[in-house]
């Protein structure tokens, strides 16, 4: 009984990740999760299952033109580098606006580190080696910034911070910065925003499969509970 | 009539886990076999050494087995392929065992491959190899998934269900036959 009941708690947490994905199936830069399993045994006898993980999968999002003035994306693997009140943090989520004191922040208000725009900047373009210059009345094209990438020793390890967003911790290893755009590195992309990796379609399926597989653990509690009142009440016939 | 209904809850434990574990990568079914002993019904569990399907899953060092064969890992050996590049480069699975090749722990960098061979190439160079018996293969970027078919083992619990109402309605007609044996055949008028 123990077994199937420990099966239906699985199918809840594979739901709740897959959910979770779907939930998040339209922001840019997001990573889904995937929820790993293993059986648990005591000698020969199965005790049913537990989970022993849950991973985000960093696979590269199809990038996308989005149109918006301020959007980068990140071909290839590395992390923005962001931060608020003095903390850092990484995301691959390239959607920008430019604040009133010229910093380029994200709507949770994280900045982009390092990029300051000039009040009297009239266009930003962001090249793909990550040299931010801008358009100004005095003269076009003058370099401001150059734009660094983060990469970790074991990108899995990072914490999560919200849904796009990372923490450096000890799992991760601290951060490396680097320069994109070099051969064979991550280059940046301008005007572009790097789609979710969530596939909706096989999200959908993966609930349908986990839904189902949750009925069926239920109906061997079902049946093992009925043994159980089959046996109490074999005195009476 | 006992051993029956014990051997009806066995089948039923060994289904309930297999379903349990539908979502277990490397999981391999059990199989119940039920025997007919001196001691009554008994039931064994062996595993069944199928095939799961391979499911991509977009990390590099998600590892599956075509074929026969199990990854070392610490002083175990198992399936289930989801291994994660720590901080120090070890590949390690989500216990946190590491992933041993032919020389020891394999400690790789972040662009390392492994072939469908089981050679471990780092920076252009073979570093280790994953032991593998004949004819397996290995995919890396995907997972085996359970080898278990949620249909089967919901029909195993019901048969084991019904198999141990069987039982016990058997058992109360011998419990019947019984007690007229003893408080009527042996009545003196």
């Amino acid at each position: 009984m123990f077994a199937a009941a420990s099966g239906m708690a699985a199918q809840q947490t594979q739901l709740e990740v897959i959910a979770d994905n779907l939930a998040n199936a339209d922001v840019a830069g997001f990573k889904e999760a995937a929820a790993t399993f293993a059986d648990v045994r005591a000698g020969s006898l199965g005790l049913g299952t537990a989970q022993v993980g849950k991973h985000p999968v960093f696979a590269q999002g199809k990038l996308m033109k989005s149109g918006g003035p301020f959007d980068v994306a990140i071909d290839g693997p590395g992390f923005f580098v962001v931060e608020r009140g003095g903390e850092r943090a990484y995301t691959r989520n390239g959607e920008f606006a430019r604040d009133a004191d010229g910093a380029l922040r994200n709507a949770q208000g994280w900045a982009l580190h390092g990029v300051q725009i000039p009040s009297d900047a009239l266009a930003v373009h962001v090249a793909s080696d990550g040299r931010v210059s801008v358009d100004t009345p005095a003269g076009k094209d003058r370099a401001i910034a150059q734009l660094r990438l983060a990469s970790f020793a074991s990108a899995e390890g990072l914490r999560p911070l919200g849904a796009t967003l990372f923490g450096a911790s000890d799992a991760s290893g601290s951060p490396r910065l680097f320069t994109p755009g070099a051969h064979g590195a991550p280059s940046i992309a301008f005007g572009m925003l790097e789609r979710s990796n969530v596939s909706i379609v096989e999200s959908m399926m993966q609930i349908l499969g986990a839904q189902r597989a949750y009925e069926a653990n239920a109906k061997g509690v079902q049946a093992a509970d009925e043994m159980l009142r089959i046996a109490n009440n074999l005195q009476r016939g | 009539m006992g051993s029956a209904m014990r051997a009806a809850r066995a089948q039923l434990e060994v289904a309930t886990h297999n379903l349990a574990n539908v979502a277990s990568d490397g999981y391999r079914r059990a199989a119940a076999r039920v025997a007919l002993t001196a001691r009554g019904l008994t039931v064994s569990a062996r595993t069944v050494a199928d095939q799961g399907g391979i499911r991509q899953t977009g990390r590099p060092f998600d590892l599956a087995l075509l074929g026969e064969g199990a990854f070392r890992v610490g002083d175990e050996v198992m399936r289930g392929g989801a291994f994660t590049r720590d901080r120090d480069g070890w590949l390690v699975d989500d216990r946190g065992r590491r992933l041993r090749g032919a020389c020891g722990p394999l400690r790789v960098s972040a662009e390392a491959r492994i072939a469908p061979d089981g050679t471990v190439h780092d920076h252009g160079r073979i570093v280790d190899r994953l032991p593998l018996p004949r004819g397996t293969r290995i995919q890396a970027g995907a997972l085996e998934s359970s080898t278990v078919n949620a249909v089967d083992e919901t029909l195993a619990i019901l048969t084991a269900q019904r198999a141990f109402e069987t039982a016990q309605k058997t058992l109360v007609a011998i419990d019947a036959t019984r007690q007229k044996a003893v408080n009527d055949v042996v009545r003196l008028k």
